[in-house]
């Protein structure tokens, strides 16, 4: 769109253009009823212009007069040149007159008067040239002649004056009449202008401070936490067009910008649920995977298998040893899935060093200290001897002295302390750390361990407690020993 | 939006309107008083080539202003302006004044009411010398310069004016009084005054009515009113019969004979027919009126003037044609004119 429309003007230009044109109006009224004053008076003048042109005739043709009587009655030069001066004088200010035959009763008086005063003029002059020759009877005839016809000529000015008179004063009353109706027409056109401009004005301002209010309330409203409402739509391209605009794109992009936060708190809060579902999914699928790394069904079975075929043969001794192996196993398959009683595991432990001690022709010296009132407590499974089985193998196995583990279990109000210690190889505090870290690499070694580690250990304990630093281990340097310390929090038993 | 905008445009539009209005209304305004103002340079003036002057006693009787004016339309066919002057307006000026400043004015010709002065012959001589042709009309002045006359002789005059004193005539009729245009001198006075009576006395029974004549000569206005005045208190009383000559005699006489209760006793001949005289004649107040034809005399008058310029002879004499109007003539020309105007309206 080329054409530029109202609303498309910046307010300044708005305002200027309509007080521009209120003030163009007035300075156009202003200049209109100016001219007419002007004219008016410039008529006035006039009127009294002409009286004063006829005084001036009047009193240049008395002048004549009385030269002529003068030069008549005296017959000095003087007088001549003052007569004959005072006639040019006259016949010049006659020229000013008209000399139409007219039906406007002034000019016909003008006229009258000229010929009459030429006719006078002419009869002077033959006065005078009668003097000259002498010619007494004729000049004072000539001379009668020409005081009656100056009296004509007087009466005719006077007639012509109080004419002028008579027409200008009624000019002069309608010119009067003129000013005070153009005093009264501009009267009223000022304050028509006033008004209309003040509309104008008015109407101007409303429509630039109206969306302006409009935009104050909206503002407020969506202040409030309203997004729905909205200026109405424009394209204007003025300033007020323009934030209007910027406003409702505001307001727009505020409620997108909410909308999309509420969104992303919505799917956080779904996430941090996923989150947790698939934790406990991977505890549930990390336990089992431990789980299964004992597999041992077909062993156990076996071993039944193996104690009753002892039985037939009074192999008492096998017989407890298998039934001991099997009872160890048995624990095995039946605690895998769960959590197990402390003496549970304790027993497991019993028939761990059993087998060990049948293993290795009772090398092993094992003792308790246990707090019979934890018996209740409930732990995780299998944790006790794989502790107890580290300590065997890492710790006393292969060592020149006699080896000796110490199982200690002592409860305090919410806790229980389970210590395992040995006399064995003990371990380097980097070792230590790699224990704790879960990195030890153990699984390698361990062939002929029961297939559950330290590492396992630990992270059973930490997953079922959902808590670290459940383990401790101490040792003082190689040869020294090593202590394994179970802070475990207690759950189930009595108190 | 839009239609706030319209409405703001609407509201300037009107705006504008009514300024622009009452601008023009302003303009107009001004402009017709400034032509009001003006009224000397408005007026449709028209320039003439010729200049003449109308000359007569009377300036403010009907009579004089309708041969003006017919004179005055006349004379501007043939381009030519008449000025109006009359001895009893307030300049002071008589005819020979008149006379002179016409003559010292050259203008082109002079229509005179010749009111009987001789030095008023010597102003006509003088004005014919300097080559201003000069019509008598009314009265006439044969024995000077005028180049024509327009009027009624006073033989006709004199024979009219006989014929309706003859109808006027019954038992009571004991005197009859002729009031006499002031300014004729003795000559026509007496043709006038003796064809009247002549008239009068040729019927049978008119033994022992007295005709008598009155010149009234006023030195002002005013005497024409008291000399009539003057007549009804007399001891013998007014005549039956009193003829007036002139405008002015009859509108004083029909006032005078209400004014002393006259009425019928007193039967007058008027003159001319001004609105006053009209009612009066309708009234059955004014017995009859002679009137002139004011219009084909004024014509006449700037006829023969222009008959000089173009062709530099005139008739010397313009009758005019006299009538005498009773109360019938009167209605049956009043009817005539309402129904030619109801003609008109049809």
């Amino acid at each position: 769109m080329n054409k530029k429309r109202w609303k498309d003007i910046p307010l300044a230009r708005k305002v200027m253009l309509a007080v521009g044109s209120i003030m163009t109006m007035m300075l156009a009224i202003n200049v209109i009823l100016y001219g007419q004053v002007n004219k008016t008076i410039k008529r006035m003048d006039t009127v009294y212009s002409s009286n004063v042109n006829l005084t001036e005739l009047s009193d240049s043709l008395q002048r004549v007069q009385e030269d002529l009587y003068a030069y008549l009655s005296v017959k000095s030069s003087d007088s001549l040149e003052s007569y004959y001066r005072s006639k040019q004088n006259y016949v010049n200010l006659l020229d000013k007159l008209s000399s139409q035959i007219s039906s406007n009763p002034s000019r016909l008086l003008e006229k009258n008067i000229k010929s009459m005063s030429e006719t006078y003029a002419s009869i002077t002059e033959e006065a005078v040239t009668a003097k000259r020759s002498r010619n007494v009877e004729k000049y004072k005839e000539l001379y009668d002649q020409s005081r009656k016809l100056y009296g004509y000529i007087n009466f005719y000015i006077n007639e012509l004056n109080s004419q002028q008179f008579r027409n200008n004063s009624s000019s002069y009353q309608t010119l009067r009449e003129m000013l005070e109706y153009l005093e009264i027409s501009s009267l009223v056109l000022m304050v028509l202008m006033m008004g209309l401009g003040a509309m104008m004005l008015f109407g101007i301002t409303k429509g630039m401070i109206e969306p302006l209010t409009n935009l104050a309330e909206t503002a407020n409203l969506v202040g409030k936490g309203n997004f729905n409402v909205k200026m109405p739509r424009t394209d204007a391209l003025d300033e007020v067009g323009i934030v209007t605009r910027a406003f409702n794109t505001m307001v727009e992009s505020l409620e997108e910008y909410i909308i999309r936060t509420k969104e992303s708190m919505e799917k956080e809060q779904q996430m941090m649920e996923k989150e947790l579902l698939m934790k406990n999914h991977l505890k549930e699928a990390q336990l089992k995977y431990l789980q299964s790394q004992i597999n041992p069904h077909f062993l156990f079975n076996s071993l039944n298998a193996g104690a009753q075929l002892a039985m037939m043969e009074d192999a008492e001794k096998t017989c407890i040893f298998v039934e001991k192996m099997a009872d160890f196993f048995r624990y095995n398959v039946k605690k895998g899935m769960e959590d197990a009683s402390l003496e549970e595991e304790l027993t497991a432990v019993d028939n761990y060093i059993y087998i060990l001690n049948v293993r290795f022709a009772g090398d092993i010296h094992f003792t308790k200290a246990v707090d019979e009132s934890l018996m209740d407590c409930r732990i995780p499974s299998m944790i006790l001897q794989p502790i107890v089985e580290n300590a065997v193998n890492h710790g006393i196995r292969n060592i020149d002295w006699e080896g000796k583990i110490l199982l200690e279990i002592t409860g305090a109000e919410n806790q229980i302390l389970i210590r395992i210690k040995d006399n064995g190889k003990g371990m380097s505090q980097e070792r230590i750390r790699e224990v704790l870290s879960g990195n030890s690499g153990e699984a390698e070694e361990q062939s002929d361990s029961t297939g559950v580690g330290m590492n396992n250990v630990i992270s059973r304990l930490e997953l079922y407690y959902d808590q670290k630093n459940l383990v401790e281990i101490n040792s003082q340097g190689v040869n020294m020993g090593t202590e394994i310390i179970l802070r475990l929090p207690r759950t189930g038993g009595k108190k | 939006m839009k239609k706030s905008e319209n409405k703001g445009i609407g509201l300037l539009l009107l705006g504008i309107f009514i300024v622009g209005f009452f601008l023009f209304f302003t303009n107009n305004f001004y402009k017709s008083v400034w032509k009001k103002s003006g009224l000397e340079k408005a007026e449709e003036i028209r320039n003439y080539d010729r200049q003449y002057e109308m000359i007569v006693g009377s300036g403010k009787s009907e009579f004089w202003q309708a041969v003006y004016e017919s004179a005055r339309k006349t004379a501007e066919e043939h381009d030519a302006y008449v000025e109006f002057h009359a001895s009893d307006m307030e300049t002071g000026y008589d005819e020979i004044d008149y006379m002179e400043i016409s003559i010292a004015s050259g203008v082109d010709g002079i229509i005179l009411e010749y009111n009987g002065e001789d030095a008023l012959k010597n102003e006509i001589d003088k004005a014919e010398a300097a080559g201003i042709p000069v019509i008598t009309i009314m009265n006439d002045a044969p024995d000077s310069r005028r180049q024509s006359f327009v009027g009624v002789n006073d033989y006709q005059m004199g024979q009219a004016y006989g014929e309706q004193i003859v109808r006027l005539l019954d038992e009571n009729t004991k005197r009859i009084l002729i009031l006499l245009d002031s300014e004729k001198g003795d000559l026509e006075k007496n043709q006038l005054y003796s064809q009247i009576s002549n008239a009068v006395l040729s019927q049978n029974n008119t033994e022992g009515i007295e005709i008598r004549a009155e010149n009234l000569a006023p030195e002002n206005k005013f005497d024409i009113e008291e000399a009539i005045r003057m007549i009804f208190q007399s001891p013998e009383g007014p005549p039956q019969i009193l003829v007036c000559m002139d405008e002015m005699t009859t509108e004083c006489a029909y006032q005078a004979m209400i004014d002393y209760n006259m009425v019928g006793e007193v039967k007058i001949i008027g003159y001319y027919i001004s609105e006053t005289i009209r009612s009066a004649v309708e009234k059955g107040l004014i017995s009859v009126t002679c009137t002139l034809d004011a219009e084909g005399m004024g014509k006449d008058c700037v006829d023969a003037l222009w008959e000089l310029k173009q062709e530099g002879r005139a008739n010397s004499y313009y009758n005019a044609e006299l009538e005498f109007l009773g109360k019938e003539d009167l209605r049956k020309a009043r009817k005539a004119v309402s129904a030619e105007t109801a003609e008109e309206e049809e």
